[in-house]
């Protein structure tokens, strides 16, 4: 498993010669969403916390379940982006007549999100490490949620978690290029250019939300 | 005979003169003053006064022709001229005449005389005393506490005495003290030898010696006068009175890096009571207070007795104190204001500061493990 990370192109080879099974990609894409799961949960928190003083009594329930809410919509949504992320690239790749089934695309997809396990473990300790020492503020105007969230978005802990998720996105690209590759037989270069697309639409967004959040 | 003849003539003559002469002394009519009226009674150096006479004719069937009545004075100055071709007076009738006087410089006893002429009827010259006697009101402290205390009112009573022998009235104790509440009592007639009492309240805003200046006004008939009083006072700071202290103070950010909600507890650590306690947040350059708590109302807050407070404030970058205002009332309303400050700490973990050295570290070992990775799978590609 480890050859993914660092020869991803001999694990695909290897791995184009037996059958396609989503077993391994789907435990691998589920651990990166519940992983993500948990960021959302200590987020969300933060955001419950600060809006608490703005609800009702008989609201207050429903901020109690908005972290733990969100934690499972952000695990469902993880399995959902990955199915969509796989067809986005298939359809990429379909461009520059890529072959073979879109079952190998979304199983060597999925091993690509190994590098997101570790981002997303190095992302909850910062900002467990953030939320437990950060003083929330707390709002009372509803309206004014946006500016209360500013310095928390620009903390440097968030920041780094930012660019640190930046980084692993780069290593995911590089295995989904090889990914790619032999799950749609094309060249390296069109397999690059296929994954770049998204990649660094992604990587732009994030670059925006630290500059501009 | 002869000289018979001429003692009886000489007889003769005389009785018919007498006779001649006493018919004539019956003819001359009776015209009397028979009162006189001055006001006001005692006039004061320089005063205006009126004088009325009361002329009656003593005839019981003849009317009489009054031609002139006038009044002349020496020391005591006659302002009105003569009155001339009065008219008739029935047989019975009185007559009011008015005549305007004023006092010269010196006190005394003054006797202008008034002259009536009538015709058919013998002159009238009557004196009339005036007195002038310039002996003013006094005014005296009669009440006042032994220790004044600043921001605490004070009574403070005053007695009006009229040593005079005749009634003043329009008496009234007028002060333009800014601390002196009210500006003017008004007291009326005084009588002879009567007094009456006044009373002004006074609230210190400052320590140390004050000196209060008060007029005394009075009118003597018509003419207006006046008496000043001063009364010198040393204010003080009141041993007895509430203290407010703030304690436990915390600081919270609220709204990001800009508004702050400060708590904490308001003691009154005095021996009296602060009535209607309000806290407020200074207004001062790049401090704002803001909902929901702009002033919090703390109320009655008795001796040795707290209470929690929390103001909510919006602060500009450079602000580090805030100033809190404590304001609350004694038991008789007066207002006190106190100015407590809170020092503003921004919090580093909320800021949106430069990235630390150690997360640098991090990323840049972060990102040597992750390009090592991708050269070496494409190494091995």
């Amino acid at each position: 498993m480890i050859e993914v990370l660092t020869n991803p192109n001999k694990f695909f080879e290897a791995r184009m010669k037996g059958e396609e099974s989503l077993k391994i990609p789907a435990i691998i894409v589920l651990i990166s969403g519940i992983i993500g799961g948990i960021v959302a949960f200590f987020m969300w928190g933060i955001i419950a916390e600060m809006l608490r003083g703005t609800v009702p009594p008989e609201a207050q329930g429903f901020i109690s379940f908005m972290p733990i809410g969100s934690a499972i919509a952000f695990v469902i949504f993880s399995l959902i982006f990955w199915v969509v992320f796989a067809a986005i690239l298939f359809g990429i790749s379909y461009l520059f007549k890529g072959e073979g089934k879109f079952k190998r695309t979304l199983e060597f997809v999925g091993y690509g999100y190994i590098p997101m396990i570790f981002s997303g473990i190095i992302g909850a300790v910062l900002l467990y490490n953030f939320v437990s020492t950060a003083h929330i503020p707390v709002v009372t105007d509803p309206t004014m949620i946006e500016d209360a969230l500013e310095p928390l978005m620009k903390n440097p802990m968030r920041q780094l978690s930012y660019a640190i998720g930046i980084l692993f996105m780069l290593w995911s690209a590089n295995i989904w290029v090889f990914g790619l590759k032999h799950a749609r037989n094309l060249s390296t270069k069109n397999a690059l250019i296929t994954v770049a697309i998204p990649v660094a639409a992604y990587i732009l967004f994030s670059i925006y939300q630290m500059g501009v959040m | 005979m002869r000289k018979m003849l001429l003692l009886f003539l000489f007889l003769v003559l005389f009785v018919v003169g007498i006779s001649c002469a006493y018919a004539a002394e019956e003819q001359k009519s009776s015209v009397m003053i028979t009162g006189y009226q001055i006001s006001p009674e005692v006039l004061m150096r320089n005063d205006i006064g009126t004088v009325t006479v009361t002329v009656k004719n003593m005839e019981p069937v003849k009317s009489i022709n009054i031609k002139e009545a006038r009044m002349l004075g020496r020391d005591i100055k006659v302002l009105s001229g003569s009155y001339f071709n009065i008219g008739r007076l029935g047989p019975g009738e009185s007559l009011n005449l008015s005549f305007t006087i004023k006092a010269g410089y010196t006190d005394g006893i003054y006797y202008p005389k008034v002259l009536i002429e009538a015709e058919g009827a013998q002159s009238i010259r009557y004196r009339i005393q005036v007195k002038v006697d310039s002996t003013p009101l006094t005014i005296g402290v009669k009440n006042i506490p032994e220790d004044i205390f600043k921001g605490e009112r004070a009574r403070i009573e005053f007695v009006v005495g009229n040593p005079r022998q005749n009634t003043v009235t329009g008496v009234k104790i007028v002060t333009e003290e800014k601390e002196v509440i009210p500006l003017e009592v008004f007291i009326g007639a005084l009588s002879a030898d009567e007094s009456k009492v006044a009373s002004f309240n006074f609230t210190p805003q400052t320590k140390g010696a004050h000196v209060l200046n008060f007029k005394l006004e009075f009118k003597n008939g018509d003419n207006q006068h006046s008496a000043d009083l001063s009364v010198p006072l040393d204010v003080t700071e009141s041993k007895k009175s509430a203290e407010l202290i703030l304690t436990g103070l915390e600081v919270e950010s609220m709204l990001g890096m800009n508004v702050y909600k400060i708590t904490g507890d308001i003691n009154n650590a005095g021996l009296e009571e602060a009535k209607s306690v309000v806290m407020k947040v200074g207004d001062t350059e790049g401090i704002e207070a803001v909902h929901p708590y702009k002033a919090y109302f703390v109320g009655l807050l008795s001796p040795d007795d707290f209470s929690s407070f929390e103001l909510n404030v919006k602060v500009g970058e450079n602000v580090t104190n805030v100033p809190l205002i404590i304001e609350y009332k004694d038991e008789d309303g007066n207002l006190f204001s106190k100015t407590e400050y809170v020092s503003i700490e921004r919090r580093q973990t909320t800021s949106s500061g430069e990235m630390p050295v150690s997360m640098s570290a991090v990323l840049v070992v972060i990102a040597i493990l992750v390009i090592g990775a991708i050269a070496y799978s494409w190494k091995k590609r």
